[in-house]
Order: structure tokens, then C-alpha cells, then sequence
């Protein structure tokens, strides 16, 4: 699989519009075809594992936006993760690699701690890693949301790394270890339906897992996307909200283009926020670029760094000077450097907690 | 290139363009070597070791590719600019090494006049971006090649690009106002602001079609138009090929202004068609169409449909036609598209409608007739139509070709002059589209005749080191 997609993507140029590393970077390199292209030719003996040709393996980002623009599907994430690992195993990647591995092996949690969970609920809310650790005033705000609506949840996953992070920095055991540890915290908690706050861990879930790690999501537990969940809730009127008021600009976050499904749900939230629509970026939608909260803050922290700014800029041009988001890890990595930018940045769930009303 | 000369360049570059802006290692210069050509690719697909470019550069804006043109004449040493890298002529490669000047770090879209319909940009940007840029606004830039996903605004001048739809909106060259260009020696310059006037001669049309060789496009002002309130398609089969040559000649001359008339011959019909679309066929597969207001696209279609009646053609209605628009670029993605180890040329070429049959056929004769030992498949669509003539777009392709390099390029190389000698003894001119790069670039002098001697005297003039891309465009 892996290796039809390196030879499939070499010599590919199709997805170079979408693509999310070479425009930010204007690098042949390091653009799914350069990268693919670098992957081929260490096979055919044109090149070797090197400082240099490892620094390009690792400036993929992993969040989908090539194959999401693939009419043939090739899965060059996933192709690219399996060469990591191979390269993890020799080892040739480069040290902070391994020092953020050694964290995720150790905490379960590439930001901090993960908590262990006791509670038990037919609904359970997987929290994740970026939630806990880096922005719990959203965890906060969704809870109160959660109540307003009289759902109780079982929190689970509290810091807790799905396995996406070790998978794509290239380390499949560690991340079926984890992956295994958050279905076992699952069906420990007796839930019949998750709801999941991140749209990383979604995908984890959805995708990854069967595609990457061989695993299969418990096929009687229901996965629900937080933000959609909470759409349909407003539609029915259970979700009850003062009317929100305010101009802001939509950033959709990192892994969107992986859950076009969400595009709707998530803007209806929006709506409700504000009491009218929000501004959009230019990338938006299915041609929305991640941030820099991926594996790339740890391989490749330039490249993190310029995909975050290109957002800020993105939304400067909008004309608006508050930046809305749900998921914690975008707004996190927004936040680092919004003021540069004359940008405030605030959590969707946040805002919409603010307007709850009994 | 090594020693105090390489690293003198070296941080002479990086003092212009930046540190982040400069490649010089080998993961990089092997990513550079090669470009959309399938002799590069076929070279590095067998293993063998490619001339690789000692640096790239990736230039911010006209100053910047200024300073570096400086440099080059300062050392002699080649500048070769890159866009996408899609193009299919090889007019990327850093044959004798030197600079890569890769220009997607200008990428910004300057204006864009809702009054005048104008677009200005920097020429480094992405063309599908550039449209969703437009798109946004209701406009449109007609210029839809099949890369416009990788190419870029100056990948579609300086090769004279056309698009799917061309037919009515014209080549890329067609749709400049005025461009920004920096000449060999680092001299910046703009031409006038339109190109329809008769203050003294056309000479911005010497950097479309150069490639790179006698300049560096940064900046271009185009052409824009609505997005069509309708696009009206559907897919006629006529019995024979003639037929359909000559009611496709009969709707341009009569100028019903098609957006796209998409001609596949038999052969192509019976491959393509059936795989691409799915639809099993025997004859010429035309997909003809119609946009803007919807009334007047719909009556130019009826009067289209007449013609097409007359010849006996089938109509086989919109479904297909509007299939063909909505997958008309799946074709290009692997494991669709033409794939190593596949031998495989595009030999498109243009003239006359009172030779354009005859070219088509001598080529596929001497082709055909020429590898018959290697079971060459030689297949051609008509799709980009003129007032008074068509471009045939012709493709060689051999799925067994010889497993050892050398022996491959020999190959090739016998195939394309085999095509070349037929198009030009048949009127053809060496390329329609896609220019004349590496591939091309030995036909020229037979190309131009008599002619030649007037362009390898600009080139002198502008480029007397001749840094600017050698080897390409006859130069
Ligand atoms: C899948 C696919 C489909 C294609 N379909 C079409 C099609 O429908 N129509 C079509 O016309 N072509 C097509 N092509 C060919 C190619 O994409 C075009 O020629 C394209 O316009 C090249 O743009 P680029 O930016 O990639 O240029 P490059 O390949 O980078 O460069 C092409 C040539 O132009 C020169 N150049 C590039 N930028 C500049 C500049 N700013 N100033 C001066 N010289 C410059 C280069 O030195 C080189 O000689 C296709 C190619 C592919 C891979």
C-alpha cells in the first residue's frame, strides 16, 4: 500500500493547489510530489536517509489535504507515516522525534498529563490531549454547554493522545498501545455513544485506526462529533441560546478537510455565536489549511510556525479582529502569535457557553 | 559545483534571497532535476544519476530575480526559471546545472479591476488558486489548462499554454494585457498597458513562447471574464473522422463560438472514452459546448446541432458531455495517467483545416508504420479550434519500452524526430501548447527557416553570456 502510493504520488502533481506545506514554504521539496519523489528515490538508490532527505520526510503534515483532493484516493499520509517508522527504527530521525516519543510512551500525552477516568455514563465525552492539557477553559465551557442540555457525559480521554501523534511521527506500536488504552477507557466507562470534542481524535478514530493501526471502532458505540452534536441540538431548539451578537472570521482547524461533513454543523454554531454568519478565509472549507498543530511543532517547528502565520494573515485580510474557532490544538497554536497580527482569538464552545440560558 | 567559487555564489544568492530561500542540498537539487518531461523521470525512475541544479533560489519578487540575474552574468553560470515544474518539455532542466530560479514565493495577487476585468499578479502563482481567487468574485480567468492544480501564471505564458477552453476565450497568450519582465542582465521593465495599440511593435510577445530564455516573467495583467451563468455540453458520435473534422471547421468558421469542441479520433475513442468515461463507442467521440447567457448558448448550440445533424453525427445528449467536463482531468491521476515504465510523447501540433487531416494521418502513418515492432499505440484528440485551423493533440505511447536507459532515450529520440519530420513536411508547426523546451528545441531552426537567424540575434542582443535557461527553444 504504502509503497503504490510513494510510486503513484512521485511523479504527481495534481494536488499542488491544496497542498499546505509547499505553499507556505514555495518548495518543490516539499510538496507531497517532491516528498514522495524523495521517497522513491532513496528506493532506488539515488539517495540515502540524511539529515537533509529526513528534514523533507518530516515536513509532511499530515492532515489529509492532498488526498482529500486525490480523484484516485492515494493514501500518501498514511504511506509517508510507514516510512517514518521505518526511518524511527533505524534511527535516523531527527532527536526531538524521539524525545516527544519518549513523553507519548511514557505519559500518554504528547502536552502533560493524562488523567485517568472512573466516571460511567450511556454518553461519554473523549476530552483528548490538546483539550486537557492546552486549552481547559474549553473543556470547561463544553461541559456547561453539555449541561444546558441536560446530557450527562462521562469524561474520558482526559489528556489523553489518541495514537495519531506516535502513528505520525512514526510509531505504530506506541500508537496502537494508545489507541487500544482509549477504546479499553471506552468500554470501561459503559458508553453506548462518544462524543468527541477534537477534530483530530475524530478522525483518529474514524480513519486512522482501521486505515493505519488495523483497528476497528467498536462497531455498538456510536462516535458523534461534538460540534455537530451540538447543531442538531440547537436545530431542535434543546440547545436554547441567548442571541449572540459580534463580527468575526471562521478559522477551520486543523484535520477540516478530513471531516467535510462538519463544514455545515460547525458554521451553524457560528451563526448562533455571532447572530450572523461569520467571515470566511480564503483557504476555508474543503481547501481549509491546518494550522501548526500537528506532528510538524515537534519535526518540523518552522514549518508549524509559517502554517500558523499564513492563517493569521489569511484572517487579518478578512477585515475582522477576532478569529473563532472549536478546536482546541488551532486555537492554541493561533493564539501563540495572534497579537502579531492585531487578532484576538476565541474559542467557539466558549462563546456559545456564554449564551446558554436555562 | 564545490570550492570558493561555489560557496562565493552561494552566499552571494543567499544575501538576495535569504537563507530560508536557498537550497544547495542534494535532497533538494535531485527534487529539482527533473521536471513534467518523461525522459528526466525515466532517468531517475531506472536509477541512473540526473545533472542536478548547484542551487535554488526562490525569489520574493522582481528585485530579488534581478539581483540574481546579476549574479549569474557575474560567474556565467546558468539561470533556469521554474514554475511548477509541470511542463512536459523539459524547458525546467538544469541541463549544464547552475540556478533554479523557482518563482512560487511570488505569489501574490496584486489587483484584481472588477471594472476593466483585469487581473494583475505575480507570476509565481498557483493557477488553480489564482481561479478560486476570481471565483470568489464571479470572474473567472479562461485560461483552464489541465494543470492549472500545479502550474503557475508564469508556466502559462512563457510556454504559450492553452486551455480546455480556448476555443472561445483564447491561449493564455491571448488573454495578457501587460506583463512585468526581467531582462538577462537584471534590467525590470513593463510593457504598455494594452496590448491592442499602434504605438510602435508587439515586442511583449518575445517572452511568451520564450521559456525562460531571454527573460524572467514576474508580474502579468490579465484578461478576466464572468463566470458563465450557463454551460450547456453534450457528446455527438460521428461514423468518421473527416466528417467530424469538417463540422467542427464549419461551426468555427461560421463562428458559433464553442467554449470547447473536443474531437477524440476512433482509436482514442475506443481507449479513452471507454476507460475514462466509461462509455464503449465506435467512431469520432466529439464533445462539443456552449456557456455564457443562457438563451444565446442554447441558440448557438441549435445552430451548432444543425451542422453536426447534417454529418450523419449521433447525438448521444448531455449526460455524456457534461461527464466528460465534470472528469475531464481524472485522466491525469495515477493510476490512471500515462505511468512509468511506459514510454509515452505528446507530439500535438497545429495548422491549417486544409492540411490539419492530412498532417494527422501522415504522422500516425509513420509512427505507426515506424515501431509496429514495439506495438506503438498512437492515439489523438482535436480540441483546441481556431478561425482557421485546429490543433491535433497526438500522443506516442509504448508499454514496453527498453528496460535499459540509454537504449530507452535512443528510442525516444527515434520517435520524435519520426513524428517531427511528419509534421513539418505536412505543415504542422513542432508544438502547439506545450512549447518547445529540451524535447523540442533541435526542430527550431528547421521550424523557422529563414526566420531563425532574426531570433538567435535577440538573444545575442538581450543575453550575449546566454545564462538564461541554454539548451532550450533552439538557444
Ligand atoms: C497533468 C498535466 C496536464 C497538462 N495540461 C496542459 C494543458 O491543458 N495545457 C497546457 O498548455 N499545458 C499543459 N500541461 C503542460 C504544463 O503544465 C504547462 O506548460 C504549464 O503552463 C507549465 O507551467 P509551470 O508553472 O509548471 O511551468 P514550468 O514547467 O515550471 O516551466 C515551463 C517553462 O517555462 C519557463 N518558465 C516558468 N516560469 C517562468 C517565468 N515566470 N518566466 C519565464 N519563464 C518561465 C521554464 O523555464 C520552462 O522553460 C500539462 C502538464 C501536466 C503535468
Amino acid at each position: 500500500m504504502s509503497a503504490t502510493a510513494i510510486e503513484n504520488c512521485r511523479y504527481c502533481l495534481m494536488c499542488r493547489h491544496a497542498a499546505p506545506v509547499g505553499h507556505v514554504m514555495h518548495d518543490e521539496t516539499v510538496t507531497p510530489h517532491g516528498i514522495a519523489l524523495v521517497a522513491a528515490s532513496v528506493n532506488r538508490g539515488l539517495l540515502d536517509w540524511n539529515p537533509s532527505s529526513v528534514d523533507v520526510l518530516y515536513a509532511e503534515p499530515d492532515t489529509g489535504n492532498c488526498r482529500a483532493h486525490c480523484v484516485t484516493d492515494q493514501r500518501l499520509p498514511a504511506a509517508i507515516a510507514a516510512i517514518r517508522a521505518a526511518v524511527c527504527a533505524e534511527g535516523l530521525a531527527p532527536p526531538s522525534v524521539y524525545q516527544i516519543h519518549e513523553r507519548l510512551a511514557r505519559t500518554g500525552s504528547a502536552f502533560g498529563e493524562r488523567l485517568a477516568s472512573s466516571g460511567a455514563a450511556d454518553v461519554a465525552l473523549f476530552v483528548g490531549d490538546e483539550a486537557h492539557n492546552l486549552r481547559p477553559a474549553c473543556v470547561t465551557s463544553v461541559y456547561a454547554l453539555l449541561r444546558a442540555i441536560r446530557v450527562e457525559v462521562a469524561p474520558i480521554g482526559i489528556g489523553a493522545s489518541t495514537g495519531y501523534m506516535a502513528c505520525s511521527l512514526g510509531f505504530p506500536e506506541t500508537a496502537r498501545t494508545q489507541a487500544l488504552a482509549c477504546l479499553e477507557e471506552i468500554r470501561a466507562a459503559g458508553a453506548r455513544k462518544v462524543l468527541v470534542l477534537a477534530p483530530v481524535d475524530l478522525f483518529a478514530f474514524r480513519k486512522l485506526y482501521p486505515e493505519r493501526l488495523d483497528i476497528t471502532w467498536p462497531p455498538d458505540i456510536e462516535l458523534v462529533d461534538l460540534a455537530t452534536f451540538l447543531a442538531a441540538q440547537l436545530a431542535k431548539g434543546t440547545l436554547r441560546l441567548c442571541p449572540g451578537s459580534g463580527d468575526a472570521t471562521y478559522i477551520d482547524p486543523t484535520h477540516a478537510v478530513r471531516t467535510p461533513e462538519r463544514f455545515g454543523p460547525v458554521r451553524e454554531l457560528c451563526d448562533a455565536a455571532l447572530g450572523q454568519p461569520p467571515r470566511e478565509l480564503f483557504w476555508r472549507r474543503d481547501r481549509a489549511h491546518p494550522v501548526g498543530s500537528t506532528a510538524l511543532q515537534f519535526s518540523r517547528p518552522d514549518i508549524a510556525e509559517a502554517l500558523t502565520r499564513a492563517r493569521l494573515e489569511d484572517a487579518r485580510r478578512t477585515g475582522a479582529s477576532t478569529l473563532l474557532c472549536e478546536d482546541p490544538g488551532t486555537l492554541h497554536h493561533l493564539e501563540r502569535y495572534a497579537s502579531e497580527y492585531g487578532l484576538t482569538i476565541h474559542g467557539l464552545f466558549n462563546t456559545l457557553a456564554t449564551l446558554t440560558r436555562a | 559545483m564545490v570550492g570558493l567559487q561555489a560557496e562565493m555564489i552561494r552566499s552571494e544568492l543567499e544575501e538576495v534571497v535569504g537563507t530560508p530561500n536557498l537550497s544547495t542540498d542534494d535532497t533538494a537539487r535531485l527534487v529539482y532535476a527533473t521536471d513534467w518531461f518523461w525522459l528526466p523521470q525515466m532517468w531517475l525512475d531506472r536509477g541512473e544519476k540526473p545533472r542536478k541544479p548547484d542551487y535554488i533560489v526562490r525569489p520574493g519578487n522582481a528585485e530579488e530575480v534581478s539581483a540574481i540575474l546579476q549574479i549569474a552574468n557575474t560567474y556565467r553560470i546558468p539561470v533556469i526559471p521554474w514554475g511548477g515544474g509541470s511542463g512536459s518539455q523539459g524547458g525546467a532542466l538544469s541541463i549544464y546545472g547552475g540556478i533554479i530560479l523557482d518563482t512560487k514565493r511570488m505569489n501574490r495577487i496584486i489587483e484584481i479591476d472588477e471594472k476593466s476585468l483585469t487581473v494583475t499578479a505575480q507570476a509565481g502563482i498557483n493557477g488553480a488558486q489564482l481561479e478560486w481567487a476570481l471565483n470568489d468574485k464571479g470572474l473567472m480567468l479562461p485560461h483552464y489548462p489541465a494543470s492549472a492544480n500545479c502550474a503557475t501564471l508564469g508556466g502559462y505564458l512563457s510556454p504559450r499554454g492553452t486551455g480546455t477552453i480556448s476555443t472561445k476565450y483564447g491561449k493564455a497568450e491571448d488573454l495578457v494585457l501587460s506583463m512585468q519582465v526581467v531582462l538577462p542582465d537584471g534590467h525590470i521593465m513593463r510593457t504598455p498597458v494594452v496590448p491592442q495599440h499602434a504605438a510602435g511593435p508587439d515586442f511583449y510577445r518575445l517572452f511568451l513562447g520564450a521559456e525562460g530564455t531571454l527573460g524572467v516573467i514576474t508580474e502579468a495583467t490579465m484578461q478576466l471574464d464572468y463566470l458563465p451563468e450557463a454551460r450547456l455540453l453534450r457528446a455527438v458520435l460521428f461514423e468518421n473522422l473527416a466528417d467530424a473534422i469538417e463540422a467542427g471547421r464549419q461551426i468555427m468558421t461560421r463562428r458559433l463560438d464553442p467554449f470547447v469542441i473536443r474531437l477524440y479520433d476512433p482509436r482514442s475513442t475506443a481507449s479513452r472514452v471507454k476507460k475514462i468515461l466509461g462509455y464503449e463507442l465506435e467512431g469520432a467521440y466529439m464533445v462539443i459546448g456552449f456557456d455564457g447567457d443562457k438563451d444565446l448558448a442554447a441558440l448557438q448550440e441549435q445552430k451548432a446541432m444543425e451542422i453536426i445533424l447534417r454529418f450523419g453525427a449521433k447525438d448521444l445528449g448531455r449526460e455524456p458531455g457534461e461527464s466528460w467536463w465534470n472528469h475531464r482531468y481524472d485522466f491525469y491521476y495515477p493510476p490512471q495517467s500515462l505511468k512509468l515504465p511506459w514510454m509515452y510523447g505528446t507530439t500535438e501540433t497545429v495548422t491549417t483545416y486544409d492540411k490539419i487531416e492530412k498532417l494527422y494521418y501522415a504522422e500516425k502513418r509513420a509512427v505507426e508504420e515506424g515501431f509496429k515492432d514495439r506495438d506503438i499505440d498512437f492515439i489523438g484528440h482535436f480540441s483546441h479550434w481556431f478561425h482557421w485551423g485546429v490543433m491535433v493533440y497526438t500522443r506516442f505511447i509504448i508499454k514496453n519500452p527498453p528496460e535499459d536507459a540509454q537504449e530507452a532515450v535512443r528510442l525516444h529520440n527515434r520517435v520524435w524526430n519520426t513524428a517531427m519530420t511528419a509534421v513539418l513536411e505536412n505543415g504542422g508547426m513542432v508544438n502547439e501548447h506545450h512549447g518547445v523546451g529540451l524535447k523540442l528545441s533541435r526542430y527550431m531552426r528547421r521550424q523557422y527557416g529563414d526566420a531563425w537567424p532574426l531570433l538567435e540575434r535577440i538573444k545575442k542582443a538581450l543575453d550575449p553570456n546566454r545564462i538564461m535557461n541554454p539548451g532550450k527553444v533552439g538557444f
